[in-house]
């Protein structure tokens, strides 16, 4: 098991050594991201296999207001969602292997969980927003913007391209429970924001909540202008 | 020489489809034809082979023309003349369907969406054949006109009755 998403406190000490407070890992935005995202992922799932395709294609929307709002709080956000501050290189992961990375946040390995997870659903994302249903009933919002066999292979890749992003939520859940099983619970953190850190660790950087809502805001106008088919200006 | 075997195969799978409802609509109970859903004669693979490719074909070219008829309504100056001419494979194609699903012709017999519920709930899926073919004949109408909200609306419910028959008997199906 050597896939491990995301770290919340100092190294993979154990815990019991020194002295352990709680403190802030995720803002509230981040939070909100990850709790919707999931929720709009099942969602997205039940609705298409149940066919209500048109539930599924706002849902694909409001997925895209989402990825658009990470992508902005990961440049202006909380320190811990910056991906400046938990992108790094492979000595940097090879590093966390040998037990020398200290921080919170995620850690070098994690981020590369979540850089995939991440690009992996922009993929679905915009596969589905050019791709139209077997029968030519129900359309992503550009669709019609490329031609009909475009829009077809688009769905065909869609529907295999969930089980990638199928096998790295499994992945990512499978290192949830691995990091239980080793005394880390990172469920819990990622709903109240706090998880226990050594002491001395550098707190989180609190991101502004009116930048959120800015972030937020061109998340929605983004949307709303791919709904409208991309008009131009 | 292919619409030949194609008029063929359709009046082969009409005759056959008067089989069945000559016996569904026989002496036994409705719900007894429900607990024995394979009471009509099966076709003989070939035939039914035959039948099969023709309903697909058939339901191909309609998702085709659909695709080609959406996107024309979407775009900001819809052409009537190529909604017209796709409108022609749908129009044509719709009142074939009911007697193209003759018993034999289901997923245990070769590669087909058709789910085997279809000969399960025989006189529903008769009836949703049935209101497609209508859907199918105001859009007809509606193309033969200007309106073109007209013919956004009279699409929307062809698209429904699409949808109604699908959702209920067609499996996924990957080619």
């Amino acid at each position: 098991m050597q896939s491990l998403p995301r770290q919340i406190s100092g190294g993979d000490a154990s815990l019991s050594g020194g002295s352990v407070a709680r403190q802030l890992v995720w803002d509230l935005p981040l939070r909100l991201f990850h709790w919707l995202l999931a929720g709009l992922i099942v969602f997205s799932w039940w609705s298409v296999t149940y066919h209500h395709t048109g539930w599924h294609i706002w849902s694909g929307c409001a997925i895209l207001t989402l990825l658009i709002f990470r992508l902005l709080w990961g440049f202006v956000g909380s320190s811990t969602a910056r991906f400046s501050n938990f992108l790094r290189g492979p000595g940097a992961v090879l590093g966390y292997f040998r037990g020398n990375w200290r921080g919170i946040g995620h850690n070098p390995l994690g981020a590369l969980s979540v850089l995939a997870l991440l690009l992996a659903v922009a993929v679905q994302v915009g596969l589905g927003l050019i791709a139209e249903d077997e029968d030519g009933m129900f359309f992503g919002p550009l669709a019609t913007k490329v031609s009909v066999d475009t829009s077809d292979k688009a769905r065909d890749i869609h529907e295999l391209w969930f089980y990638v992003l199928l096998g790295l939520i499994v992945l990512h859940l499978l290192a949830i429970l691995y990091y239980r099983l080793r005394g880390r619970e990172l469920t819990w953190p990622m709903i109240t924001g706090r998880a226990p850190a050594e002491e001395g660790t550098k707190p989180v950087q609190r991101g502004k909540w009116w930048v959120a809502l800015i972030c937020l805001a061109v998340g929605i106008g983004i949307t709303r202008w791919v709904i409208a088919g991309a008009p131009p200006f | 020489m292919r619409l030949a075997v194609s008029a063929l195969c359709v009046s082969l799978a009409m005759l056959a489809a008067c089989g069945q409802s000559n016996q569904a609509t026989g002496d036994q109970p409705a719900a007894a034809s429900e607990d024995m859903p394979m009471v009509a004669v099966p076709l003989p693979k070939d035939k039914a082979l035959q039948v099969m490719h023709v309903r697909h074909e058939g339901m191909e070219a309609m998702g085709k023309s659909a695709k080609a008829i959406a996107r024309q309504l979407k775009s900001g100056s819809p052409d009537l003349g190529v909604i017209r001419s796709s409108s022609g494979a749908i129009t044509s194609f719709a009142p074939k369907i009911a007697s193209l699903f003759p018993a034999g012709t289901g997923p245990d017999v070769g590669k087909t969406g058709a789910k085997t519920e279809i000969w399960q709930t025989p006189q529903d899926f008769a009836a949703k054949a049935h209101d497609f073919e209508r859907a199918t004949q105001a859009f007809g109408l509606a193309v033969q006109g200007n309106d073109v909200n007209a013919i956004k609306a009279s699409f929307g419910n062809l698209g429904k009755d699409c949808k109604a028959c699908h959702d209920k008997y067609r499996a996924e199906m990957h080619h």
